[in-house]
């Protein structure tokens, strides 16, 4: 009868944190995100891979996510700090993300700044980044060309300011994928068992069994290695950037 | 062994149980606190950035020709207001008194910026300048930040409170020295902080 009324509890304490919390979009998988479907295929690929080399060569984090409507009682403002933050763009400790929303149909762009890159891209340029190289275009319904050119803009700005790994957030993580590192670990252990059943029927003994392992595995982790270095385009993942409010919004 | 020592061994393994929750819960404890004067600070840097950007505001709006010049003095005198009330920096305020006048000091700083961003609606010709485009989206990031960081700031101090006031804790928090603080509060008149909002070149508001 106690764990019922523990079990009670939990469901009421999960109840209360869920009516409490705002549902947050999920992070995104890719550095341009076009949930609204007003950007053309072929552009949205390109600048997802543009978006995901520029991380490569200066850590910046930029990602694009439009959404079809504004949907939050709160302002356009206070939403996407919340939203920028909780999906942790921009590196841990650089805080160089910066994340560009457009709701279609509400016609809201907000272009959300994180501290480490309110110095290059500060509000001011921001607004006109959105003024000048979006709203206009927008206006004349060329999504496309808008986007691109918002998004070229704020490369610009950011350009010098982080020296890139060449790699993305998304191809670390990629690297240390555990259900991938699981998988080779069990393939790993199976091929040790297998060699060392052989070694034993051969040689009658375990002293050599023992030796298959250290063998095997410098090869196993080679693998996790190759496995990394796939994939051209993108993927994103949020490197633990975090948000201030810096940045401008506009609409069209 | 006798009884006595058996005693005295379990009093003082009481002892020491005792003294290593102290010393864990009032690390904890200061762990706590120092966040909260670390978000203080920013706060108060969010601020500091909202008033140095008052004597540009002032002097790019006094250039347009015969600018009401009663919001003008509003705002400067708001700022002088601001620069009295400043808390001592380093750690969080303690005096719920004191960031009550804090709050209402830099609300009404917020208060009048807005109108003058307002009475700005009014000539054309200044709102067209580059620059006070620019001070203009200045600002309103500066309103965004200071939104943000009271936030964290409340959510730090909310944090704190709670950890003193949980059960065994509060029994060693007065003892300690550790007395609960203020959070901002939001409530009508001066202490919101100003709405500015603006259909940036002219543009129609939203059609949904």
């Amino acid at each position: 009868m106690s764990v019922r009324t523990l079990g009670l509890l939990v469901l009421c304490f999960a109840a209360g944190g869920i009516r409490a919390a705002e549902v947050m979009p999920a992070p995104p998988r890719a550095h341009f995100n076009d949930y609204a479907s007003v950007v053309s295929p072929a552009t949205a690929q390109a600048l997802d891979t543009k978006l995901a080399d520029f991380e490569r060569q200066t850590s910046n984090q930029v990602v694009v996510a439009i959404y079809p409507r504004f949907e939050s009682d709160s302002s356009v403002e206070d939403y996407s700090v919340r939203v920028a933050q909780s999906w942790h763009v921009g590196q841990k400790g650089k805080d160089n993300g910066a994340v560009l929303f457009i709701f279609a149909q509400t016609h809201q762009i907000y272009l959300e700044v994180g501290y480490g890159l309110e110095g290059a891209l500060p509000d001011a340029l921001a607004k006109r980044i959105i003024s000048d190289e979006i709203v206009p275009r927008f206006r004349k319904g060329d999504f496309d060309g808008g986007v691109v050119a918002g998004v070229n803009a704020v490369m610009a700005a950011t350009q010098g300011e982080y020296r890139g790994t060449g790699r993305t957030a998304a191809d670390r993580n990629k690297g240390m994928n555990p259900i991938a590192f699981l998988f080779l670990l069990f393939i790993v252990v199976v091929f040790i068992i297998t060699l060392a059943r052989k070694n034993a029927a051969i040689y009658h003994g375990g002293g050599r069994g023992g030796f298959g392992g250290p063998m095997i595995f410098p090869g196993g982790f080679g693998g996790g290695g190759g496995f990394s270095g796939g994939g051209g385009g993108g993927g994103f993942s949020g490197g633990g950037g975090s948000f201030g409010g810096g940045g401008a919004g506009g609409s069209w | 062994m006798g009884t006595a020592t058996k005693i005295l061994i379990g009093l003082v393994a009481l002892a020491v149980i005792f003294g290593l929750y102290v010393v864990s819960s009032y690390n904890g404890l200061v762990g706590l606190q120092q966040a909260t004067d670390a978000q203080w600070a920013q706060v108060q840097n969010v601020y500091q950035r909202r008033a140095d950007l008052v004597p540009n505001l002032v002097s790019t709006v006094s250039g347009a020709a015969n600018f009401e010049k009663s919001t003008l003095l509003a705002v400067t005198e708001a700022r002088a207001s601001v620069g009295r009330a400043q808390l001592p920096s380093g750690t969080a305020p303690t005096d719920p008194a004191q960031l009550a006048a804090f709050q209402q000091a830099e609300g009404q700083l917020g208060s009048a910026l807005s109108r003058l961003l307002v009475v700005s609606e009014r000539y054309p010709d200044l709102k067209a300048t580059a620059g006070f485009r620019d001070l203009q989206a200045q600002l309103e990031g500066t309103e965004n930040r200071i939104a943000v960081e009271r936030g964290r700031f409340n959510d730090v101090v909310q944090a704190y409170d709670t950890a003193i006031r949980r059960f065994p804790a509060v029994l060693l928090a007065g003892a300690l020295g550790f007395s609960s603080r203020p959070y901002f509060t939001a409530t009508a008149g001066s202490d919101t902080p100003p709405k500015v909002q603006f259909d940036f070149g002219g543009a129609a508001p939203a059609k949904p």
